[in-house]
């Protein structure tokens, strides 16, 4: 039983296109019942009165990355077919930057973005619109920027291989961080809320 | 009641960490299933591509970053995974949004703000998150989820940069949204 | 003694840390050992469905079918005096890190067809299910596609089988010949050049503009 089953040749294109359809049926509807179809509750995590974002974003990020341990270990999964996109180090962070201020400016992401203007926030569709601009000016300018964009390019790298760990330990320190980080959350967002 | 915890009417909001696990489960179905992660930006990416190929087809084909996504012809740009699980993830969250009564037409803001500045700044922030997207190879969905379920350096990096710039910049926005 | 009542969020955390305790042993990734099952592939063996013909490989180039990946597992400096038209260069230790789709079809093919064949065990070995060898290799394509050869004593039906050999090998700048007259010369040295009216042996595998389908 060797997945990812798309890798392995179970189905073609165009059933891939069906599941990333269900997929995505199943990411928007999470994302909403999180409360991430909502602005003010997205940007509610940079004023530390509701650490939503942080406890969803980081339970899922173990969640999946425990599965792919064990699915992995138990020789379920071939993890090396797992696409990693490439790091380029300066852009992503550079980037990583201007994303923080995008959220707190417009209120979302591009995935929450699609999960609010379904449900009707105008807002999301404004800023769905503003990525839409912000894309093709992009695009414009990429020529121009390409040297920077495909900087520090150090290839499909984890941390373990860059720190030289093991997997299971570099696993374990997120996941005792991610607690740690969740009770800490907690007390953060107590401490916020009873003040005016 | 704190803006933000479950405003507005509908039901409450579901337990952050039971949500996070939902989430969590659907991107390891991505992992196992299709074997690459979730995403969002790419969307944008693919649908702006085919746009401008509808209007203005010479210089979108010359565009280095929409040639990307236009292919070489054979398929439609549209025909794209991440367009595709886009348009799930807006069908999801209508359902989730109609079965907990929290689908209205409004606009998200805080009370001290008029509407048409919200807007304006949620045309600035998109514009900005395209930037920064697209430089980082993905956003919070792409990178962030995927990228950090997967002890991705880069994504990692990029998490954290991004809480690093919200963080920053939150005090000179909370006119928007306190 | 009572038992403290653990909140829902406490259970989570704490089955999170136990998964993550038992993970600091695990070992994800493949790495290199592999199981075999040898009697499968005995069985490919037998059933010789682990190769292809010359002819066969031929035909697909002229087709211009692009299911199939070729793969010429000679040094760099062979691979540069002459290859199979649309082959990709790879030796067989960098093999296991080389960019290859579970499935699709692997073709490989060396000087005769040792280096091949071991090339098949160890990517049959690491799970890929479509691979086949070239039968002969190199020499074999040279003998039945580049330099076909009319037997001497050939009857009508011959004839005909090596005049459509006799075009492929004109296609791929070959040279037909007839048996006896010029068997002594070494076709060797009159490989053709490698300006094969076949598309050209890309180092990259995808076609130059494919859309990008991985990535967010």
């Amino acid at each position: 039983m060797m997945t990812p089953f798309y890798k392995y040749g179970l189905f073609g294109d165009e059933v891939s296109l069906l599941v990333a359809f269900l997929l995505g049926l199943g990411f928007g509807f999470f994302l909403e019942r999180a409360g991430f179809g909502s602005a003010r509750k997205l940007a509610a995590q940079f004023y530390l009165y509701d650490m939503s974002v942080f406890k969803v974003m980081f339970t899922a990020i173990v969640t999946a990355m425990l599965g792919v341990t064990y699915l992995g270990w138990l020789g379920w999964l071939d993890l090396d077919l797992v696409y990693l996109v490439p790091t380029n180090l300066g852009p992503q962070i550079v980037g990583g930057l201007v994303l923080g201020v995008g959220f707190v400016v417009g209120g979302y992401c591009p995935g929450t973005s699609v999960a609010a203007l379904a449900t009707g926030r105008l807002d999301a569709v404004v800023y769905a619109l503003g990525i839409f601009a912000g894309t093709f000016v992009y695009a414009e300018v990429y020529p121009a920027i390409q040297g920077f964009v495909n900087a520090n390019a150090m290839g499909q790298v984890t941390l373990p291989e860059v720190f030289e760990l093991p997997w299971g330990l570099v696993v374990f320190a997120v996941v005792v961080m991610a607690v740690v980080g969740f009770w800490g959350a907690t007390l953060i967002e107590r401490r916020f809320r009873s003040e005016p | 009641m704190p803006p933000g915890a479950g405003a507005g009417p509908g039901s409450p909001y579901l337990n952050p960490y039971l949500a996070g696990m939902g989430l969590g489960l659907v991107l390891l179905a991505a992992f196992v299933l299709v074997g690459r992660g979730l995403g969002a930006s790419g969307a944008f990416s693919s649908t702006l591509s085919w746009l401008v190929n509808l209007v203005a087809p010479a210089h979108a084909q010359a565009n280095l970053y929409m040639q990307d996504y236009l292919g070489d012809g054979t398929t439609h740009p549209l025909k794209a995974w991440l367009v595709f699980e886009v348009v799930g993830v807006a069908a999801g969250a209508l359902l989730s949004g109609l079965l907990a009564g929290r689908a209205r037409f409004t606009v998200e803001k805080g009370p001290r703000v008029s509407t048409a500045i919200r807007l304006v700044c949620a045309f600035a922030g998109g514009i900005l998150m395209a930037f920064g997207a697209h430089l980082a190879r993905g956003c919070t969905s792409g990178q962030a989820l995927t990228g950090g379920a997967l002890l991705n350096v880069g994504s990692w990096a990029f998490m954290l940069m991004v809480f690093v710039g919200g963080y920053a910049v939150a005090w000179f926005m909370r006119w928007q949204w306190r | 003694m009572r038992v403290p009542q653990l909140t829902l969020n406490q259970k989570l955390a704490a089955v999170a840390l136990a998964l993550g305790a038992v993970a600091l042993f695990s070992q994800p990734h493949r790495g290199p050992f592999v199981k075999l099952d040898a009697r499968e592939l005995a069985l490919v063996v037998e059933q010789e469905v682990d190769h292809v013909k010359p002819a066969e490989l031929a035909a697909w180039i002229v087709e211009g079918r692009s299911d199939y990946r070729l793969i010429d597992l000679r040094t760099t400096d062979e691979f540069a005096a002459y290859h199979i038209p649309t082959a990709e260069n790879a030796q067989l230790p960098e093999l296991a890190d080389y960019p290859l789709l579970r499935n699709e079809k692997i073709v490989l093919y060396s000087e005769g067809g040792i280096h091949s064949a071991q090339a098949w065990l160890l990517l049959r070995a690491q799970g890929y299910e479509g691979v086949y060898t070239v039968l002969g290799g190199l020499d074999g394509w040279k003998d039945e596609v580049l330099f076909p050869v009319l037997p001497v004593d050939a009857g009508p039906r011959d004839r005909a089988q090596f005049e459509r050999a006799a075009a492929l090998a004109q296609f791929f700048g070959g040279q037909p010949r007839t048996a006896g007259a010029a068997a002594a010369e070494a076709p060797a040295t009159a490989l053709p050049k490698l300006t094969a009216p076949v598309a050209t042996g890309p180092a990259v595998p995808a076609a130059p503009r494919k859309k990008k389908k991985e990535g967010c």
